[in-house]
């Protein structure tokens, strides 16, 4: 482990098609968003990463002191506080993630439905929000995501931070 | 206070779990890898164990499995503390055989709170054939402990339905049957001319109020201390604990052998004060005292009852100021002084104010603690 750290350490829940994994990361104030979104590297890494099969999810198999994944082969990521993911603004004005109004949102990644709520600023369509968001991962706050084959097995956070490129089914504003 | 061990591999928060522990009044062992812990936890056998799960080596699961599996240390309490928060992780831990679960970050007053919990429950569990012992008691008047008594004993009658007996050794007149608007024609007082303290006699110097509670009242006139010895207080005391499920004893403010077999007695011994300076000093003059009479108390807890409208003092400021924790905290109540005109404790009412809100919570953390247990 690096002696010398820049940012602050937050905890978090990665989902890949098979496993999850919860560890540590040390971000900087742009949350983890900002450091999967950063161009100069396609790798994430993770501390004292523990990890479990996603059908048994309580069982660690294995654990590293240092973990690193490619960022296309997550699915998502789960938050218990929205401010590690992305900036949320300042008692001035929210940032541009949290802006706007909430929208209720349904989405299907392989393995796992998510629903939560997504913030949009503006003429709402998936594609406004898919395409035009920033970043490769879509936050979704106050989410819930449960595995599609096991319903029982469900993670909920403050945010989940979902990579655009998984998504299968993506739906918004819930009808009941 | 117990001896709790932290197993950890994390030094920072194993510190700071550790200073939360001692804050409470506990002792701790901090020990960073499991292995190590299992070996110490043998040979120690400590109170309880507060356990991280994701750690190298060996998880916090398996530690607690082993555990369970070794018959010398199977029955330690054991509280999973983990960064892994979610319903499952929670399922995981208490199938691993852990006794709670909480998730990081925890907070002081959680942590303490589930601690207490479980030590309660690990110290009440053989007990399934006796009744509870609850003390208040404060060497300060006016600091609202008769009007607690009251309301803790009728909201334990009202959760638990179970036989709830509530004793005024008031030295200064009948203080706790003002409240009940009750006229007593006996009390301990009588129990003391006869020479034994069976439960037929006792039941004869009980009175019963509409509610079902029933009172063993002080005499109308005031006492002399030495009136009431300890071995008498303890044998009405034992008496009563055998024939009925909680037994709510108001303490007088005096520092007699009566109050002292009392505290000794009871189960859990409540210290009630009130958020100014005065009280506060003299709690902590009290505590001295009583580590001083060497007064060895089961489970010993402050309760802060504001009984002005204006609190001086933030509860934050006690605690630092006693070194201890609060363990409930009730606010000033505009309805009291009527319901004590009136002769009807608010947790017999619907009323929905301060003080009936924070005494029935008071009751059903007792009732979930060590009542349910029977």
């Amino acid at each position: 482990m690096s002696s010398k750290r820049y940012g602050h350490v937050i905890n978090l829940d990665l989902f890949t098609d098979s496993y999850r994994v919860t560890g540590r990361a040390v971000v900087g104030a742009g949350g983890i968003h900002a450091a999967l979104a950063d161009p100069n590297s396609d790798f994430l890494e993770l501390e004292d990463a523990y990890i479990s099969r996603i059908i048994k999810p309580g069982e660690i198999i294995t654990s590293y002191a240092l973990v690193a994944f490619r960022k296309d082969n997550i699915n998502f990521i789960v938050l218990q506080d929205r401010r590690d993911g992305v900036p949320v603004g300042t008692q001035h004005g929210r940032s541009v993630f949290t802006r706007g109004r909430a929208v209720s949102t349904f989405l299907t990644v392989p393995s796992f439905e998510i629903k939560g709520d997504i913030h949009h600023d503006g003429q709402l369509s998936p594609r406004a929000v898919l395409v035009h968001s920033m970043g490769r991962f879509q936050p979704i706050f106050e989410a819930t995501a449960s595995a599609s084959l096991y319903p029982d097995i469900s993670y909920s956070g403050d945010l989940i931070l979902v990579q655009k490129e998984r998504i299968g089914i993506f739906c918004l504003q819930s009808n009941k | 206070m117990a001896r709790i061990y932290v197993i950890d591999d994390d030094e920072q928060l194993l510190r700071m779990v550790g200073l939360m522990l001692q804050r409470g009044g506990h002792t701790t062992n901090l020990i960073g890898n499991p292995v190590d812990g299992f070996d110490q936890i043998m040979a120690d056998k400590p109170d309880l164990l507060v356990l991280d799960v994701m750690m190298p080596n060996m998880s916090g699961h398996d530690l607690a499995r082993k555990i369970r599996d070794t018959p010398e240390i199977e029955d330690l309490p054991i509280l999973i503390l983990t960064a892994r928060s979610q319903e499952i992780d929670r399922a995981t831990a208490l199938e691993s055989g852990a006794d709670g679960y909480l998730s990081k970050p925890v907070t002081s007053q959680e942590l303490i709170e589930k601690v207490d919990d479980l030590l309660t429950q690990k110290s009440g569990t053989p007990k399934t054939e006796q009744g509870i012992i609850i003390a208040l008691y404060s060497l300060r008047g006016g600091v609202g402990q008769t009007t607690l008594a009251v309301n803790l004993a009728s909201s334990l009658r009202r959760f638990s339905q179970k036989e709830v007996c509530l004793v005024d050794l008031s030295l200064s007149g009948s203080q706790a049957s003002f409240h009940l608007r009750l006229q007593p024609r006996t009390s301990w007082a009588d129990l003391l001319a006869g020479s034994t303290f069976e439960w037929a006699e006792i039941q004869k110097r009980l009175i019963i109020h509409p509610s079902g509670l029933r009172i063993l009242a002080a005499p109308a006139l005031p006492q002399l201390p030495t009136v009431l010895s300890g071995e008498a207080t303890t044998a009405i005391l034992e008496t009563l604990r055998q024939n009925v499920a909680f037994v709510v004893v108001d303490l007088p403010p005096v520092l007699s052998s009566a109050f002292v077999a009392a505290l000794q007695a009871s189960d859990m011994a409540m210290h009630v004060i009130t958020p100014d300076v005065i009280a506060v000093q003299t709690a902590l003059n009290v505590n001295r005292a009583i580590a001083k009479a060497n007064v060895a108390m089961k489970y010993k807890t402050h309760v802060v009852n504001q009984t002005t409208t204006e609190a001086p003092i933030a509860p934050t400021a006690i605690e630092k100021a006693l070194s201890a924790r609060i363990a409930f905290q009730i606010g000033y109540d505009a309805n009291q002084p009527r319901a004590l005109t009136q002769g009807v404790p608010l947790t017999l009412t619907n009323a929905q104010t301060v003080l009936p809100t924070a005494v029935n919570r008071m009751a059903e953390v007792i009732w979930q603690r060590v009542g349910k247990q029977e």
